[in-house]
């Protein structure tokens, strides 16, 4: 049975499937990482690796700044990523019937993949990998 | 040689019986004839006689002519001659008569100057005697005048008097009146003071209750204080634990990405790793409501500390106003007791007031009996003094008539002229 960890991002709910992430770490500290754009928060020593962090909310322009202290640590592999948000909400078992299809245009902008309805809460479905190829354009 | 008249007649008589004797001795011896000799010597001695007697009369009635003159002019008043008779050689009793007339004479003289003078002086003293009376007269008006004033002003000063005796009588009355006041403001005073106390009393053990009162309410203050405090460390504590909680959720959350990163063997990790978090959620809900707990007490608290603080200040005032209370009480107590002692001291000034009065109105009534006798007195000086204005009426009258009587005299004593004066100057 699939796991999705649901988070909050500003005012929204946002979804990421548990196989995504490898961890989620509360309030690391920072380090300033030079000539970075202003949506790096900074970089976080992850058991021996240096991770930056991304401020997801400013980075998708859904606000100024809502880091709320709880980065969700990607699986260190091809690169490695931590994504700064407003909070954790919990991980809930993912029914699919409950999926359902967002339009084009959020999809681009916002990297959703889809919507999920969680107790009648809609969350957005994050689409990491369009995300990192975002990332990987610039 | 003086010869009385009988003797100068005894003389004539002597010579014509001489002159008749020698007469028939000579006559015979003339031859004469003898028819004619008889007629001869008694011819002889009637000549003889007659020739004696015409020189005796002449100078007799010469002098009784001259003296009878001056008698006349004396009568008359004309005091201005002496008589002066011929000198004689015999002179006689006329004589005498003349220097007795010239006497008489010289007397009248001093007599009636004398009178003069007296009548003028009588006169002049009169007049002043009229003069000094009538001023006596007015002056005895005047006097009598001042006696009746005296006298109205006697029954005025009597009236007065009676009027005093009146006023003083009732001041005594008033006094007395006075007196009895003071006596019960000097017993009200006393109520008041003992009520003074009383409350002075009450207002002490007011002040220490509330004293009492405010220490507990400021020891109740304390302990809330204390018990803010202590809730503020329970908060801590529960934050403690909720961040525990917090921790636990994640580490649950990190279990079940392990959990589920294992696959089919790390199932059971992920059902205890649900555990874990549920109860971490519901310790953090549970801490959560503890917080809101602690935040509701304590605001409960800080509104019961600021309520109390609001109590202590009004205890604090209601503490002054007492006190301010205890010392009107006071006031009232010193001000009373001062009024007691100025009421009694009335009272016993009143009562020597009254004595006074009372000794005021005998002094008065004696005062009274003077003025009254005075006035009796007064009247009778008026009328003895009228009495004695009409007597110097009586005496004006009288000097004026002794006037009149002097002049009078001065009249009567004016026809009689000294020397070179006209009969009546």
């Amino acid at each position: 049975m699939e796991l999705v960890l649901i988070f909050k991002l500003a005012d929204e709910w946002f979804g990421l499937e548990v196989n995504d992430l490898q961890e989620i770490v509360e309030s690391p500290e920072l380090n300033y990482v030079p000539r970075s754009p202003d949506w790096i928060l900074g970089a976080m020593n992850f058991h021996g690796n240096i991770v930056p962090v991304l401020d997801l909310a400013k980075y998708m322009g859904l606000a100024d700044s809502a880091y709320g202290d709880r980065v969700v640590v990607l699986p260190i592999g091809q690169k490695a990523l931590a994504l700064g948000v407003s909070g954790i909400h919990r991980i809930v078992p993912l029914d699919p019937d409950l999926m359902l299809p967002c339009q084009q245009e959020e999809q681009k902008e916002l990297h959703i993949r889809m919507l999920y309805n969680h107790d009648g809460t809609m969350v957005n479905m994050l689409d990491l990998p369009s995300l990192l190829s975002s990332l990987e354009t610039l | 040689m003086r010869v009385e008249i009988t003797y100068k007649f005894i003389m004539g008589f002597i010579i014509v019986v001489a002159s008749i004797v020698i007469l028939n001795l000579v006559v015979p011896m003339l031859g004469i004839a003898e028819v004619w000799q008889q007629l001869v010597s008694v011819g002889g001695a009637i000549l003889v006689g007659l020739v004696l007697g015409s020189l005796f009369s002449k100078a007799f009635t010469s002098n009784i002519k001259i003296i009878s003159a001056a008698a006349e002019r004396i009568s008359n008043g004309d005091l201005s001659q002496p008589i002066q008779l011929k000198d004689s050689k015999f002179p006689d009793e006329t004589v005498d008569l003349a220097i007795s007339l010239n006497k008489v004479n010289e007397n009248l003289k001093e007599l009636v100057g004398r009178v003069r003078d007296a009548s003028v002086k009588v006169s002049d003293s009169a007049h002043g005697l009229s003069a000094t009376s009538e001023e006596m007269t007015a002056s005895s008006h005047e006097l009598s005048n001042t006696v009746e004033q005296i006298s109205r002003g006697a029954e005025v000063q009597a009236e007065t008097v009676e009027k005093t005796s009146r006023l003083i009588k009732e001041m005594a009355v008033n006094t007395e009146l006075v007196a009895a006041s003071s006596i019960k403001v000097a017993d009200a005073v006393d109520v008041t003071a003992q009520t003074a106390q009383g409350g002075g009393e009450k207002a002490r053990h007011t002040t220490e209750r509330m004293m009492q009162i405010l220490q507990d309410v400021e020891r109740s203050g304390e302990q809330v204080v204390n018990f803010g405090a202590q809730l503020g460390k329970i908060g801590k504590i529960v934050e403690v634990i909720n961040g525990i909680a917090q921790k636990t959720n994640l580490l649950a959350l990190n279990a079940t990405i392990e959990a589920a990163r294992a696959g089919e063997y790390g199932r059971g990790f992920a059902v205890v790793a649900e555990e874990i978090r549920k109860l971490a959620d519901s310790t953090t809900a549970s801490s959560e409501e503890i917080t809101d707990l602690i935040s509701h007490v304590q605001d409960e608290g800080q509104n019961v500390e600021s309520s109390l603080r609001d109590n202590i200040k009004e205890m604090d005032e209601g503490r002054k106003a007492i006190d301010l209370t205890n010392k009107a009480f006071e006031e009232i107590i010193a001000t009373a007791v001062n009024t007691q002692t100025k009421a009694t001291s009335i009272s016993e000034l009143s009562q020597k007031q009254i004595e006074g009065a009372n000794l005021m109105v005998n002094a008065i009534e004696e005062i009274s009996q003077v003025v009254s006798d005075n006035a009796a007195a007064t009247e009778e000086g008026s009328a003895a003094t009228e009495e004695q204005s009409a007597a110097m009426s009586e005496m004006a009258h009288s000097a004026q008539e002794l006037a009149t009587y002097a002049e009078t005299l001065a009249e009567n004593v004016k026809r009689f002229r000294f020397e070179n004066e006209l009969p009546g100057a």
